[in-house]
C-alpha cells in the first residue's frame, strides 16, 4: 500500500472529533487531498516536530490526537519520542508512514531500515507499539492501533510513490493555524 | 503562590502551559513549574521540542510559554522561523541571559549574540528588571499576541526570583 493510500485509509477510520497533526512534505499534501478537515493541522516545515506538536495538543485537549509522521521525520526529532513515552498521554496516537527513505527530497535512504522504531517507542514508554510490514494487513493494523491504549505507535511500512503527486495545500500558513485553532475552540 | 514570583506573575497574566529545558539562571521558575498540576508543564528534552509543543498547546487553546537557556535558541531557530513566525503563532518566551564576559566560555558566543539574533529575525525582546515581574509578564503576552509572534523576556542571574 502506498503512503497516500495508507493516509487515506487511516483518515477514513478516525472520528470527526479527532485532531490530526500532519507532517511536513508529502504527508500533509496527501492528507489534504485525501480528506481535508478543519481539525487537521498541516505542517510545512519544522521537520521532526510532529510528535512534539501532537504532545502539546494531547496535554491540553481531551480528544484523540493523531500524529501522521514519517520515518525520517521521526528520526530527526527522536527526542519527541522520549517526551511522549515519558509523559504517556493516553490520547496520543502516533502513525509512522514508513517508506525507509526521504521521499520528499528524492528518495535518499533513511536509517529507519536499521532502527526498530516500534521497539524504540516501547523503550521510551509508549503503552503500545507495533510494526506492520508492507505485505501485512494495513487496515487490521490501523484498527488495532486505534483500539489500543495510548500512547500508541504504529510503524506502518508503505511502498512506492503515488503516480499523481499531491499538490500543495492551498492555504497560507496563517490560515492553516487560524483555522485549526478556531475549529478546536468549538467543542 | 509558587516558589517563583516570576511564574506566579506569568500565570496571573494568563499563561496556561509551560514547556522548557532548565537553566541554572531559571532555577526558581523551573521549581515552580514542577509543582504545577498535570497537563500544565512539559519538561522538554531539547528546546526545539519545547517550542513545538507550545505551538500544539496554543492550537489547543492555551497561552503557552517556553522557558530555556539562551544557548537553546540555536536549537529553536528552525522551529521559530518555519512554525511560529511563518504560521504567526504567538509564543511568549522566558530566556536566560547568559554570556557576560565574566561567564564561562561555553556561554559566551551565543550569549553575546542573543540580542542580535533576535533582532535579525524581528523577534521583540526585553530585559527583566528588578521588581518588574507583573508588567513584564503582561508585556510578554501582549507583544506575542498582538503581532502573533515569538517574544522574549531575557532574564539575568539576579532576576530569577
Amino acid at each position: 500500500m502506498t503512503r497516500a493510500e495508507s493516509i487515506a485509509l487511516a483518515l477514513s477510520l478516525l472520528g470527526e472529533g479527532d485532531i490530526v497533526v500532519a507532517a511536513d512534505g508529502a504527508i500533509s499534501r496527501e492528507a489534504y487531498r485525501a480528506l481535508d478537515r478543519a481539525r487537521t493541522f498541516y505542517m510545512l516545515g519544522s521537520m521532526g516536530q510532529v510528535a512534539s506538536i501532537a504532545l502539546g495538543l494531547a496535554m491540553t485537549r481531551p480528544e484523540r490526537i493523531v500524529a501522521l509522521d514519517g520515518d525520517g521525520n521521526l528520526l530527526m526529532g527522536f527526542g519527541g519520542l522520549a517526551m511522549v513515552g515519558g509523559l504517556k498521554p493516553a490520547n496520543l496516537y502516533h502513525l509512522v508512514l514508513d517508506n525507509g527513505c526521504y521521499a520528499t527530497t528524492g528518495g535518499q535512504p533513511a536509517l529507519s531500515r536499521m532502527v526498530d522504531l516500534a521497539a524504540a517507542a516501547t523503550g521510551a514508554g509508549y503503552k503500545w507499539a507495533r510494526r506492520c510490514l508492507s505485505g501485512g494487513d494495513a487496515r487490521a493494523a490501523i484498527e488495532s492501533w486505534l483500539a489500543a491504549r495510548g500512547p500508541a505507535l504504529l510503524d506502518l511500512e508503505v511502498t512506492g510513490e503515488d503516480p499523481e503527486p499531491a499538490p500543495r495545500v492551498p492555504m497560507t500558513p496563517e490560515e492553516m493555524a487560524t483555522r485549526a485553532r478556531a475549529a478546536l475552540a468549538v467543542r | 503562590m509558587s516558589v517563583s514570583r516570576r511564574l506566579d506573575a506569568l500565570l496571573e497574566a494568563g499563561i496556561g502551559f509551560v514547556a522548557g529545558v532548565p537553566c541554572s539562571y531559571l532555577k526558581k521558575l523551573f521549581a515552580g513549574c514542577a509543582e504545577l498540576p498535570a497537563g500544565f508543564f512539559l519538561p522538554a528534552v531539547r528546546e526545539d521540542h519545547a517550542v513545538a509543543a507550545c505551538a500544539g498547546a496554543w492550537l489547543g487553546g492555551r497561552r503557552a510559554l517556553a522557558a530555556m537557556q539562551n544557548s537553546g535558541l540555536g536549537y529553536c531557530l528552525e522551529v521559530l522561523t518555519s512554525l511560529h513566525l511563518m504560521y504567526r503563532i504567538p509564543l511568549p518566551m522566558v530566556v536566560s541571559d547568559r554570556g557576560a564576559p565574566t561567564d564561562y566560555e561555553e556561554h559566551r558566543i551565543l550569549g553575546q549574540s542573543t540580542r542580535g539574533l533576535l533582532d535579525l529575525f524581528g523577534i521583540p525582546w526585553r530585559e527583566a528588571q528588578p521588581g518588574g515581574h507583573e508588567a513584564e509578564s503582561r508585556w510578554l503576552i501582549e507583544a506575542s499576541e498582538h503581532e502573533r509572534t515569538p517574544a522574549v523576556l531575557l532574564v539575568g542571574k539576579e532576576a530569577d526570583v
